[in-house]
């Protein structure tokens, strides 16, 4: 208990002893942080938001709203043998249904309005390779009981393309960010090691172990390291309730664009994992040329 | 206690410090170290801390070889040998009661302990009024007593005092010896380097000498320069 209390009061003092240095470092581990995570969660919005066009599906067929039962079998067949098609999906009206709910969920008018049977049917289709697809789209085109035929949407894959270089400048700068928050910890904690050098001599000079002598460092860094990352994972909260506003706000092309909570909670975990692990680590190396010997 | 068997110590840049030092300290003496600065005083008790390893030989600490002990086990080797040193090495943003305590604190001692312990060493060394002082309203010799209780305070085996009078006048500086003395009653080895030659003189204690890091004299009753 005692130990406890020593070690508290210690980091204290040296926190405060160091404020600007402290407030520098806990500044960074903020910034690189909320860029780490908000890249994240704009990734799991947009991979949200493409998830029908992941695993190859190139092209959607949409069938007649009466379109006969043998029409539909005969889709069937022919798909399953077609060597041009990787694997295709079937969805039906109630399918369909679902998935116009969840598409206009905020609009229960809307939703009250439409029956299942007043939907499509469709097939989701991944042709062998994407350079096919127009193939693939001409030889279904003229099928009895086929209404039309959309492709992956041009704007779809230029936001997929888009948000790759996004996603690789945001991950290299918050990268960077998180490196330079890292140095300026070790800083920090040769800062501090150097303002109670007297100390530790007195406490090498009495027997005082190597880890009694390193953990209020280390636990300083650590400090640091989370009060940076708790900031961070508020800061990236709010921007997950900002993201799910504007996204809730228009119905187009964005509206299955989401953000879960639980997508935000693991985003936010990882934040205050890698915001601990920065501190630790800071400190260690902060340490290393100090305490050698 | 304390045993130096053909102990060399060369520093980087064939600095050598120590020649071929071979000598035995039985539990609860007190020897005097003598010679002219540079002549291996401070590399003696460097040893005997395990602030250096002797780069030929052996430096046995209660029939432990301190050469080989692993990093880790350094600090309970520092935790039987208390020291002191010209310039106290005290805290001065702590107060006398808070530079003894923090001595116990830091290897862990429980409160009450630390309650007990340090009344009772200053009142030993005689600053039991001024434990609450900080070490800068103390005169020199008062500081000297606060650097010898912290390094009493936790009853090691042996205690180095590294040219502990050499910022002290005369007569504080027989309160320091009066004081060492008495710890040396109590059981405690004591090793003094000092170049102060009425105190050996005085106290009439082993005397060794060093010189170019060799062991030139060691002398049972002795003074401090040879034929004085």
């Amino acid at each position: 208990m005692s130990r406890l209390s020593y070690f508290a009061r210690e980091t204290l003092i040296s926190l405060r002893r160091n404020l600007l240095m402290t407030i520098a470092g806990i500044i960074t581990v903020l910034i690189s942080l909320v860029l780490f995570g908000g890249i994240l969660l704009l990734s799991s919005a947009v991979d949200h938001g493409t998830e029908k066009w992941k695993h190859g599906v190139e092209l959607e067929i949409f069938m007649k709203v009466n379109a006969s039962k043998s029409d539909i079998d005969a889709m069937k067949s022919q798909l399953s043998s077609d060597s041009l098609v990787k694997s295709y999906r079937y969805l039906d009206h109630k399918a369909a249904y679902e998935e116009f709910k969840r598409l206009f969920h905020d609009q229960p008018a809307l939703i009250e309005s439409t029956t299942p049977d007043v939907l499509p049917e469709s097939f989701r289709v991944a042709p062998v390779t994407a350079r096919l697809t127009e193939q693939v789209a001409g030889e279904y085109d003229k099928r009895p009981g086929v209404d039309k035929i959309m492709t992956a949407q041009q704007q779809i894959k230029n936001l997929l393309n888009a948000t790759r270089w996004i996603r690789l400048i945001f991950f290299v700068i918050s990268l960077a960010l998180l490196l330079s928050s890292l140095f300026l910890i070790v800083n920090t904690i040769r800062l501090a090691t150097f303002a109670r050098r007297r100390e530790i001599e007195v406490m090498r000079l009495v027997g005082a172990s190597n880890w009694f002598v390193r953990v209020p460092f280390m636990a300083e860094g650590l400090v640091q390291g989370a009060i940076g990352a708790g900031l961070a994972f508020g800061f990236v909260w709010t921007l997950k309730v900002v993201i799910s506003n504007v996204l809730n706000s228009q119905h187009t092309l964005f509206s299955t664009f989401r953000v879960t909570d639980s997508d935000a909670i693991g985003i936010g975990l990882l934040i205050v994992i890698i915001g601990a692990v920065i501190g630790t680590l800071g400190s260690a190396i902060g340490l290393r040329r100090f305490l050698e010997g | 206690m304390i045993r130096f068997e053909n102990v060399n110590k060369v520093y980087k840049g064939d600095l050598v410090a120590l020649k071929d030092v071979s000598v035995e300290i039985p539990k609860g003496e007190f020897v005097f170290l003598v010679g002219p600065s540079g002549s291996g005083k401070s590399t003696f008790l460097k040893l005997l801390l395990r602030d250096e390893v002797a780069t030929a030989g052996r430096v046995l600490v209660a029939g432990r070889d301190i050469g080989r002990l692993g990093a880790w086990k350094v600090p309970s080797l520092r935790r039987n040998i208390g020291c002191v040193f010209q310039d106290f090495k005290l805290l001065t943003n702590k107060t006398v009661y808070e530079n003894v305590a923090f001595a116990l604190e830091v290897i862990g001692r429980p409160k009450h302990i630390v309650r007990t312990q340090v009344p009772q060493i200053l009142d030993l060394v005689g600053l039991g009024k001024k434990s609450e002082n900080f070490p800068t309203e103390l005169s020199g010799g008062e500081q000297q007593r606060v650097s010898i209780a912290r390094a009493f305070v936790n009853r090691p085996l042996i205690l180095l005092a590294d040219e502990p009078t050499g910022n002290l006048d005369p007569a504080t500086t027989v309160g320091i010896m009066r004081l060492l003395d008495r710890i040396n009653r109590t059981g405690t080895t004591v090793v003094m380097a000092t170049h102060d030659q009425r105190i050996v003189d005085a106290m009439r204690r082993r005397v060794l000498e060093l010189d170019h890091g060799a062991l030139v004299r060691d002398q049972a009753r002795g003074v401090y320069g040879v034929g004085s």
